[in-house]
């Protein structure tokens, strides 16, 4: 299990991209029983949808699935977030917003976007 | 509107509210979709029983459309079920059950009808509000956040000759919001400013009007029919 699950490129195929969300789920689940905080990490493009519908599919599941997570852990004491970046956003800074919010503790819930390609887009 | 409409999940509910509002409105012939024998029964629809998450299902979808000799005006992805439990409970079965019915079947279905709808199409996903996080529905969430994505990409890969949007209903006074224990329901009505469920009738109005030319500059965008409910 893993407390930043980076979401993984796919491609047009519904079971690779059901597997790419149950992966997403199992890690999920085990961070919830463990009650530990996690963090999605998506492409801002994919959440926009101009990465094609598979990967769209993904990250706003992904997104839509953490703010449910939060739902039941802020019963448990446990956070979900997710992180969207920029293609030209450096890994390190992404892995820094989504430490942050793993050692944080009080943002629950929430998308953070890193970059600017989503300004003046509508919120998925 | 002379032509053909698909809707998934027909049988029932908000699906069979939808067919019959298509249907109302005009000479266009409803090819409705389920796994239930009921459609059958539903005066205003083409019935096709099939399950849609089977390899050959939307493919016999298609054959059914192209069947009518008719032009695809449209396409409304209903069909959801629904596998709750808390997220530390989810079993496998019921996270894929949830995912391909609500999901994959919309891609699916989408990705075979599209070439189909001429300019104008329109196609209309059913995500639901769940979408903003509903407890105990992680798999059903995540199923509905994808709808919502799907409706995204596609409203940018099929313009300017299909719109894509899809309707986020609330809580909708179908058979499965009547079978929720009484205080519980009372206690969720409370939380709409409306002060009521809403009907099925009040979100085919808005698939309808997403269908028809009457949206005809709105594409790429999810509508809430929940009373309120996601405001505060």
């Amino acid at each position: 299990m893993t407390q930043t699950f980076w979401a993984e490129d796919v491609g047009d195929d519904w079971e690779e991209i059901l597997a790419e969300l149950t992966r997403a789920f199992r890690n999920s689940r085990q961070a919830a029983q463990e009650e530990k905080n996690f963090v999605f990490v998506v492409r801002q493009d994919d959440l926009l949808g101009r990465r094609g519908s598979g990967n769209a599919m993904v990250a706003t599941g992904l997104l839509s699935a953490a703010r449910t997570a939060a739902l039941e852990g802020s019963r448990k004491g446990w956070t979900a977030n997710v992180v969207a970046y920029d293609a030209d956003v450096e890994r390190k800074t992404v892995e820094r917003w989504a430490e942050h919010l793993l050692s944080e503790g009080s943002v629950n819930g929430e998308l953070i976007r890193v970059g600017s390609g989503h300004i003046g887009k509508a919120l998925p | 509107m002379t032509g053909v409409v698909v809707v998934t999940g027909a049988a029932r509910g908000i699906g069979r509210a939808i067919a019959a509002r298509i249907a109302a409105s005009g000479p266009t012939t409803v090819v409705g979709v389920d796994v239930a024998p009921e459609l059958a029964l539903s005066e205003e629809l083409t019935p096709v029983q099939v399950d849609l998450t089977g390899a050959n299902g939307p493919a016999m979808v298609r054959k059914a459309v192209e069947a009518t000799g008719l032009p695809l005006l449209g396409l409304v992805n209903n069909a959801g079920i629904t596998r709750d439990s808390r997220l530390i409970n989810m079993t496998d079965d019921d996270f894929a059950a949830v995912l391909n019915v609500n999901l994959g079947a919309a891609y699916r279905l989408s990705t075979e009808l599209a070439p189909l709808l001429g300019d104008g199409g329109s196609i209309v996903n059913i995500a639901s509000r769940a979408y903003l996080g509903n407890f105990g529905q992680f798999n059903y969430s995540m199923s509905k956040g994808g709808v919502v994505g799907l409706t995204r990409a596609l409203a940018l890969s099929l313009a300017p000759q299909i719109r894509v949007n899809a309707v986020a209903p609330g809580l909708i006074g179908t058979e499965m919001a009547l079978a929720i224990p009484e205080e519980t329901l009372e206690k969720m009505v409370s939380a709409i400013p409306l002060d009521r469920m809403g009907t099925p009738d009040e979100v085919a109005n808005v698939v309808w009007f997403l269908l028809s030319p009457l949206s005809s500059y709105i594409t790429g965008h999810v509508v809430v029919v929940g009373g309120g409910r996601s405001l505060g």
